[in-house]
């Protein structure tokens, strides 16, 4: 049995008074691609932002139980956010490069992380993360140009080598194609299938079809409860759950 | 049984499939019966107006198929709806097997009728075919239910159609060894007629291990 890179036990979250989830106990086992599905408002991207402390943004936002990353409590207060993002890094539903070149959205990462101390180090890094990303052929002789001068999917692919480039063990992504057409969608998707080699994938879709599609593990979360989790092709074929069920194939629980 | 979809179309869509296949089932379920009725008496107009149905059955199975490809392209479906989708390609295809075996007994008819047949053999014979009638009509009652109880009663059936059918063998055998009967052909006859209603037994079975499967998402034939 395999490790898992990250753990939540008993995992509660609320906004101030309120409770977005209760009691989670989920495990993300490395070098999978991991699906967060459920209606809006069930928790799952409360669930994922918690994994690199972005709800850290939200003064109300509390968290309690255990959520550690290779063994170590995320949330302990002597743990660095900064470096934990560069071992968890995020792509959003909209692609948000900076207004910078290029060159410079990727390189920002081993900038600020000090991963990179020479020009020539720096420049292959770059290169590496665009190439993994499946984009360099596109920009490699337009590097200097703006980065939100690339389509929708580049600009997302963009996002993905930003990501990568501090070499991160974990990627969270929160519905990263939601913005964008399909054929773009394929090649993030097909991108997604050739990361997971590498990182551990933790994605929330509200495509049901691209959940199938990606990722080897489910969980399926409603009211803030994880109401099942497990082989993703359990849950798109047979769950067990009948909340699952109805979620799942449209139907009015 | 199950809570209804969101998008409404979705239901009705699902709904016609399986009236498609019930029309079917019925039509064919006429057929074995109309057949049987033509071993011991013979009506060419009528042995043609079975032959005839089987258009009908074909363009039923064309259109379960052609139906089953527009949910899939328009819906989606996953899970158990993807389940009550693809059952009735295969389930239209065992029906339209025993439709084919159905005018196979229906042709011979016209042979039986040349000779004399044995009175106890037939028997026989139409004793099998009520049994595979039985088996077909509660088949269809499990599907339009999600009845995998009465699945599973139809799949426990298929025994006694083979034992039947072995029994019919036997006797075939006994007659011919004894020399009893100068009506070879027509007992021959009657061993292949036998064997179509074995194999519709077989088919009528297969459709309950597709019931099971739409309910319960478990391929009997691959843990068999």
């Amino acid at each position: 049995m395999v490790d898992p890179i990250i753990s939540a036990r008993g995992v509660d979250i609320f906004y101030d008074t309120k409770q977005a989830l209760f009691d989670v106990d989920l495990d993300i086992l490395p070098n999978k691609v991991t699906a967060l599905i459920g209606p809006s408002g069930c928790g799952k991207s409360t669930f994922l932002r918690a994994i690199n402390r972005m709800n850290d943004l939200i003064p109300s936002c509390r968290v309690s139980g255990s959520l550690t990353i290779d063994g170590q409590d995320i949330y302990d207060p002597a743990v660095d956010v900064v470096a934990l993002r560069a071992q968890v890094g995020m792509v959003f539903q909209k692609p948000n490069p900076f207004p910078k070149s290029i060159f410079e959205n990727v390189a920002y990462g081993l900038k600020i992380h000090k991963l990179s101390p020479s020009k020539s180090e720096l420049q292959d890094r770059v290169e590496w993360s665009l190439q993994n990303a499946g984009l360099w052929n596109e920009v490699s002789d337009r590097l200097d140009q703006p980065g939100n001068s690339l389509s929708g999917g580049q600009q997302q692919r963009l996002c993905i080598a930003r990501a990568i480039a501090v070499q991160p063990k974990v990627i969270l992504m929160d519905e990263p194609c939601s913005a964008l057409d399909p054929i773009a969608t394929a090649v993030v998707e097909d991108l997604i299938d050739s990361l997971r080699k590498e990182y551990t994938i933790v994605i929330v879709t509200h495509s049901m079809q691209q959940a199938a599609r990606i990722s080897q593990r489910t969980a399926f979360f409603h009211l803030g409860t994880l109401v099942e989790f497990g082989d993703t092709k359990t849950i798109f074929t047979t769950p067990k759950d009948e909340r699952t069920q109805n979620y799942i194939t449209g139907r009015i629980g | 049984m199950e809570n209804t979809h969101i998008v409404k179309k979705f239901d009705k869509n699902l709904d016609k499939l399986k009236a498609r296949i019930l029309e079917m089932g019925e039509l064919v379920l006429h057929q074995v019966e109309d057949a049987t009725a033509m071993l011991g008496a013979f009506d060419p107009v009528e042995v043609d107006r079975i032959l005839q149905l089987d258009l009908t059955v074909n363009g039923l199975h064309k259109e379960v198929h052609d139906r089953a490809e527009l949910l899939i392209t328009r819906r989606q479906p996953l899970a158990v709806d993807l389940r009550q989708t693809l059952a009735p390609i295969n389930i239209a295809g065992e029906l339209e097997r025993i439709g084919d075996h159905a005018k196979s007994t229906a042709k011979r008819g016209r042979i039986l009728c040349r000779s004399s047949t044995e009175e106890t053999v037939l028997e026989m014979i139409r004793q099998m075919s009520t049994k595979v009638q039985e088996m077909l009509f509660d088949v269809l009652i499990a599907y339009t239910n999600d009845d995998i109880e009465l699945a599973a009663k139809v799949r426990m059936q298929d025994k006694e159609v083979d034992t039947l059918n072995k029994n019919l063998v036997k006797s075939v055998i006994n007659i011919l060894d004894s020399q009893a009967s100068g009506n070879s052909e027509s007992l021959i006859q009657l061993t292949l007629v036998s064997r179509n209603f074995e194999r519709i037994g077989d088919h009528a079975c297969n459709i309950a291990r597709y019931v099971h499967q739409i309910s319960t998402g478990e391929d009997l034939k691959a843990s068999i």
